[in-house]
């Protein structure tokens, strides 16, 4: 099977690629379009640092193949910056400690914003549940579900 | 403890390198790429032990796209290892693999997949020898010899006999004597290991690689490559997590490195997931034996502690850690007989080494648990028979430990005050429970050969501020603590500070970061650098405004005189000054630093004081248990934490909620699982168990410490120290809970509805 060429549209921005069929999402993004942001854990859909949006779902790109997924919007942590500006979220996580070794950073914001914007009053159960498929090693988690938390108006 | 006389030091500082994490711009070794990149994979054994007859590779090389295959033939050095006595590894195997996973070849293409294709076509011919996978089974004459030069396969032991043992336990009150596991585990940091190196047309190798020490790194690659020191770069981009377990040198660095110079094309080799938890480091699978004898009072009057480690096939750290589990034992309470016998076992497993603890978490978890059985059968609170043993400052323990600042009872105090421990103990209408559990640690321990650190500033014409550090920052925050500490000394702040960490060619030699010493050590040659940085600014200031040298101020980005705040100019002015002052100026400062109170511990006693100064802490874990089902849910962490002055009170939170975490996976999650011929059964994510948010436990930490007289502005350590009190803590709880006593870790479900129904 010889490689396609595909579409993608990747943070408001279409890219033409040629890819095996094979590969995943995470792989082209990180590879072809050099949109290192979006990182690998586990390869295996266990850890979720390879997570971005899709349509404004949280979607494991690892599990994802690029082939499957034209047309559709997807967003990447470097899609967040607009016009040199943080996104709140981004701010949050800096300004509240929730960063450590930042490897789960990008995946957990997206995961977080996808839940913010469905929901713009989350408890903290429903956080830490919309989280739940996001690992980090460094902050137990504290710190991230506060810095979510503070966004949260009245 | 006065924090308001300071600018920076006890801020909640976020961290200086923040954006770029949050934005997905910092680059982590995997994210790299150079023109010309290779794909490297590494072939690993399938047997626990066998001699490797011969490797064809000629399949593997005809394959299209494939640039070079090395074996252990073609390391062209020696023996490598993270210790100069136990150089055992050359990271591609010679001769014999002695785990499932020993690497064995090594292939580098133009794409994975085609190096992945690559493997499965070099033929390797072994012949599968006896082995051993059980620690106690591989002391025993007879055994099946991993390495032929250790006898009865011990790796490394360590011994201590201080007072005298026999004597105290006969004037003992009550003695117990228990016996502990505590399971192998794995760091799961979130980044896998990865390593690009490049091998130029000059003959000189630059390796990137997310590792906690690049010196170490330097020094092992220069062995087993055979290449000269000086011809070798190694450069730690971001790191993604370490947690102990990325100090050493690793076979995908070697492989990297040996099919660069074969194939003069950078190559990258990315380990996954799998590899990650199967084939690189876990943290000691460890027996504890404790004999403890104590007065009517319960006060300990002697202790033998045994430690038998399931080292598996290489030394990795070997002496240091099987050192560090006796010498922890003697850091929080008083105890004036103590004896340790400690041995690292090698085994036909994957290899243990050292992670966060270092050995000193699983005898803690066995001390902690076997004192709360003596406080029960002396009828005594716990925390309380923690308090009449405490540690206190001025206190010299048997081996020679100084502490020379100990706020151990007033840890102990906050912590079960805060908890409501009083309450919360005693006779129960719930499933609810209440334990506790001390430990204390070193801030970097004294080793052989090079322990300083060294730092460098520059400030430039315009003010810029750049530090040069040899530590390495691995995700724990500590350029950002550096460059606090610079922005204390010269009035900037921390986001004024350019922080340039682990580049052989560029920062000077250091450690690395392990045994905590970053803070400790980095931070007191940082701020002397800065201190010096201030003295040549500050005589400059002092002709500018005709002033005396000790008069001059620096704050809020302003030099001026004190009492004269009205003719403050400001500091990147003062800097542009210093070109013209004379002949022009450089503003440049030079630190290096190692507490000159250590002793290296005598060869024979192990006497002497290993650290400059020591942390303590005090844990209560509460804990709820469901007695149908058996699980146990881990509700709140209550610390008290003496890390003398903390500079960053937002790091030393994550920090605290970080181990708190790593210590509930500890007791109640993690299990490394082991099949019958020592390799790893559970090695993804979805099935080795790491805490994730929906296990998250509320933390309260409550800094006791004041200033250690050592530590720059008196800060000790918190990478550590914490999460050795967690896990017994929590044990000692869910005892409290419900009555069931657990030796073995991981506590599961089974166990506590076996127990229940023993009762």
């Amino acid at each position: 099977m010889g490689r396609e060429r595909i579409v993608l549209n990747v943070n408001d921005e279409d890219f033409e690629v040629l890819v095996d069929p094979h590969k995943t999402l995470l792989e082209v993004l990180r590879e072809e379009l050099d949109l290192t942001g979006t990182k690998e854990g586990c390869g295996l859909g266990g850890c979720g640092a390879c997570t971005v949006l899709i349509d404004g779902e949280p979607i494991l790109s690892c599990l994802t193949l690029a082939v499957e997924v034209q047309n559709r919007a997807i967003v990447t942590i470097e899609g967040l910056l607009k016009d040199g500006h943080l996104h709140p979220l981004q701010q949050s996580f800096i300004e509240c400690g929730a960063i450590q070794c930042g490897f789960c950073t990008p995946g957990m914001i997206l995961s977080a914003k996808a839940l913010l914007e469905e929901n713009k009053t989350p408890s903290r159960e429903k956080i830490q549940e919309a989280l739940s498929g996001n690992l980090c090693r460094c902050t137990g988690y504290n710190k991230i579900i506060q810095a979510v938390e503070s966004l949260i108006k009245g | 403890m006065d924090w308001t006389r300071y600018s920076n030091i006890g801020k909640r500082q976020p961290r200086i390198e923040g954006v770029g994490k949050a934005t997905g711009e910092a680059k982590y070794t995997s994210d790299l790429k150079l023109p010309r990149m290779l794909f490297g994979k590494l072939l690993r054994s399938p047997y626990p032990h066998a001699k490797i007859l011969n490797i064809d590779v000629n399949k593997a090389l005809n394959l299209k796209g494939v640039k070079a295959v090395v074996t252990g033939t073609d390391i062209p050095g020696q023996k490598y290892g993270r210790f100069r006595s136990r150089r055992d590894e050359t990271g591609l195997a010679r001769e014999k693999v002695r785990y499932i996973g020993d690497p064995a070849a090594a292939v580098a293409a133009i794409d994975e997949d085609t190096a992945l294709e690559a493997i499965e076509l070099i033929r390797v011919e072994y012949e599968e020898l006896p082995a051993v996978f059980d620690a106690e089974e591989a002391m025993q004459e007879g055994a099946p010899l991993v390495h032929d030069e250790y006898q009865r396969n011990i790796c490394a032991t360590r011994y201590f006999d201080f007072g005298d043992v026999e004597g105290g336990f006969k004037n003992s009150y009550h003695v117990r004597e228990d016996r502990f596991f505590s399971q192998g585990l794995s760091h799961g940091a979130l980044e896998c290991r990865a390593a690009l190196a490049n091998f130029d047309t000059s003959g000189k190798l630059t390796i990137w690689t997310g590792t906690q020490s690049p010196y170490q790194v330097l020094r092992q690659l220069s062995l087993v490559m055979g290449l000269p020191a000086t011809k070798i770069r190694v450069i730690k981009p971001c790191v993604g997590g370490g947690f102990g377990g990325k100090g050493e040198l690793y076979a995908h660095e070697v492989a990297a490195s040996l099919l660069s110079i074969k194939t003069n094309q950078p190559v990258k080799i990315c380990l996954t997931r799998e590899e990650e938890i199967s084939f690189t480091r876990l943290r000691n699978p460890m027996t504890v034996y404790v004999k403890t004898g104590v007065s009517k009072d319960g006060i300990i009057l002697a202790q033998h502690v045994k430690c038998i480690a399931n080292g598996g096939a290489y030394a990795s750290t070997s002496v240091l850690m099987i050192y560090n589990a006796g010498l922890t034992c003697l850091i929080p309470y008083r105890i004036s007989n103590f004896k340790y016998d400690g041995y690292k076992v090698y085994t036909n497993r994957p290899v243990s080494g050292a992670m966060r603890g270092h050995g000193a978490n699983q005898p803690r978890f066995a001390v902690e648990c076997q004192l709360d059985m003596i406080a029960e059968d002396l009828d005594t609170d716990p925390a309380e028979l923690r308090m009449r043993n405490a540690s206190q400052k001025g206190d010299i323990s048997i081996n020679g430990l100084v502490f020379s600042s100990c706020e151990l009872s007033k840890a102990i105090k906050e912590a079960t005050k805060a908890s409501g421990w009083e309450q919360k103990r005693g006779p129960k209408h719930t499933n609810k429970g209440i334990g506790i559990a001390c430990g204390g640690f070193v801030c970097g321990a004294r080793i052989a050969g090079h322990t300083a650190s060294a730092s460098f500033i520059q400030v430039n014409e315009h003010g810029g501020v750049v530090l040069l550090s040899g530590s390495s920052d691995i995700g724990q925050g500590s350029e950002t603590t550096l460059a606090q500490i610079v922005a204390e000394v010269l009035g900037l702040s921390p986001y004024d500070v350019t922080v340039i960490s682990g580049d052989t060619e560029i920062t000077p030699i250091d450690p690395g970061t392990f045994s905590s010493r970053v803070t400790f050590y980095a931070g007191n040659a940082t701020k002397q650098a800065a201190l010096e940085v201030r003295q040549t600014l500050a005589e400059i200031a002092a002709k500018h405004f005709e002033a005396d040298v000790k008069d001059i101020e620096f704050q809020d980005h302003k030099v001026f005189v004190r009492g004269r705040l009205d003719e403050a100019i400001a500091f990147n002015k003062l800097a542009y000054m210093a070109v013209s002052f004379g002949h022009g100026q450089s503003v440049i400062g030079k630190g290096q630093w190692a507490p000159q109170n250590t002793q290296f511990p005598d060869k024979i006693t192990r006497y002497g004081n290993v650290s400059g100064a020591y942390s303590f802490a005090a844990q209560v874990a509460e804990v709820e248990v469901d007695t149908n089902t058996g699980e146990v849910k881990l509700l709140k962490v209550t610390i008290g934490d003496d890390c003398g002055q903390v500079i960053n009170m937002l790091g030393a939170e994550g920090q605290a909620d970080g181990s708190a975490s790593m210590g509930q996976g500890h007791a109640l999650l993690e299990n490394i699982l082991f099949g019958d011929k020592g390799q790893i059964m559970n090695p993804s994510l979805l099935e080795y168990k790491i805490p994730t948010a929906l296990d998250m436990t509320d933390v309260s930490l409550i800094e006791v410490g004041l200033p250690d007289p050592t530590g720059p502005y008196g800060a000790k350590e918190i990478g550590e120290g914490l999460m050795i009190s967690t896990v017994p803590a929590i044990v000692n709880a869910i005892y409290d809970a419900v009555g069931v006593r657990i030796t073995e870790l991981p506590i599961r479900p089974e166990q506590i509805r076996k127990g229940l129904k023993k009762k």
